[in-house]
């Protein structure tokens, strides 16, 4: 749990580091691509941060809504792939 | 009030060609002898479609005598390039230059600034005996996000590598391709100065609208004749205008990048007749159900090509604005 809380504010940092926008504005189930928070260079850098920061490398084929659509997404996919690592 | 058609791929056809011809020639003249007050033209041309288009326009605005074409080849153009804007120029009648433009790109580190980004990605790449090139891999139809570019090597033992591009070695090889059309842009305009002529630029609407040019590169120009026709007008004008068939046949490619790359798998994802009709559509309010169902795809599948036109359309906003100046 403690996990997902302290992957949840790294993302939200980064997030909003990247965008200029405020970090309360950026919530777990903010859309990031439909509410038009992320451009295609945001999404490049959001690929590049988890790859750095979480040690997973993502494939084309997982370049999806369901792994992308919003923080909490983005961290369910983290935690399969790292389930299928470990 | 006058009701929209229905929608259909004819829609996008042009009505009367030499009238749509007359109207940029005449323009043409004006901007560059009134507006402009240059005695000429300067068009960069590379034996592509839309080069060749706006040659042909000036010619017939300004005459043969007043046009230059200049030929830019550098170590990744193909020779077909040369070939058919030298077959073009004499088509025409119009005097060309040509400007070899590998030292100048050697100079800025263009190649060797681009090969180290892409060995970054692929170690094994070795740029004197491979090729290589950027792509996307996702189908805009079934994708909602944005795209995310791969670089593709072809080894010299007919093995390839393909691995997703992060953000750093994305970038880097963009700014350093970008070096050929801001070098290209440096070259148009020392033989416009030289001439005191004016430099036309080639881009056709999508390029400017979806940001497929270099800012201060090929989108640098005094005159965009172009930049308001779709693809598929500008083929329908270089039938009018006779440009060479072998020009008209050729399938659009970027010529940028070692490998052989159309533009359909470096930028548009589609065929640009399927590309221009579905931004037609867009661009004039038709509902995702209305393209589909002339256009043979689902109503899911149009609404994220729309999806994506307007994401290209807004985060290309920076390469179409101007210096921003400050005023008091």
């Amino acid at each position: 749990m403690d996990t997902i809380i302290t992957q949840t504010e790294q993302l939200r940092s980064f997030i909003s580091e990247i965008t200029f926008k405020e970090i309360d504005e950026i919530t777990e189930d903010t859309l990031l691509f439909e509410e038009g928070v992320f451009d295609s260079l945001g999404f490049l850098s959001l690929i590049s941060f988890i790859s750095e920061n979480f040690g997973i490398e993502v494939e084309n084929d997982e370049l999806n809504e369901e792994n992308f659509q919003s923080i909490k997404s983005v961290i369910s996919f983290i935690s399969k792939k790292k389930n299928v690592l470990e | 009030m006058s009701q929209k058609a229905n929608f259909s791929r004819d829609l996008i056809k042009l009505k009367n060609i030499e009238q749509v011809i007359s109207e940029i020639t005449e323009r043409l003249q004006n901007d560059v002898f009134n507006i402009l007050r240059r005695k000429g033209a300067i068009v960069g041309i590379s034996g592509g479609i839309d080069s060749s288009v706006t040659l042909a326009l000036a010619v017939k605005a300004l005459g043969a005598d007043r046009v230059i074409g200049i030929i830019m080849p550098e170590n990744d153009s193909s020779d077909d390039s040369k070939n058919l804007a030298l077959q073009l120029a004499e088509k025409f009648g119009v005097k060309t230059i040509e400007e070899n433009m590998t030292p100048a790109l050697e100079g800025f580190g263009c190649y060797k600034r681009r090969d180290e980004a892409v060995r970054s990605v692929i170690p094994k790449f070795n740029p004197e005996t491979d090729k290589f090139k950027i792509e996307i891999k996702q189908s805009i139809l079934n994708m909602k996000l944005p795209p995310v570019f791969n670089a593709t090597v072809y080894f010299a033992d007919e093995t390839t590598e393909s691995k997703m591009l992060p953000m750093k070695a994305y970038l880097q090889i963009v700014a350093a391709s970008n070096f050929k059309q801001r070098s290209r842009m440096s070259m148009l305009y020392y033989h416009a100065e030289a001439n005191h002529f004016a430099v036309i630029g080639t881009p056709n609407k999508h390029e400017v609208k979806q940001g497929f040019f270099v800012k201060y590169g090929d989108g640098g120009a005094d005159i965009m004749p172009i930049g308001h026709l779709y693809k598929t007008q500008v083929y329908e004008l270089a039938e009018f205008l006779e440009v060479p068939k072998t020009i008209i046949d050729r399938t659009p490619t970027t010529d940028t990048y070692p490998a052989e790359q159309t533009q359909e798998d470096f930028f548009y994802q589609l065929p640009f007749e399927t590309m221009d009709i579905l931004w037609y559509g867009w661009e004039n309010g038709y509902s995702a159900e209305e393209v589909a169902k002339e256009m043979g795809y689902s109503p899911e599948e149009i609404s994220n090509v729309f999806i994506n036109f307007e994401r290209k359309m807004k985060t290309t906003d920076y390469l179409r604005m101007p210096p921003i100046h400050f005023s008091k």
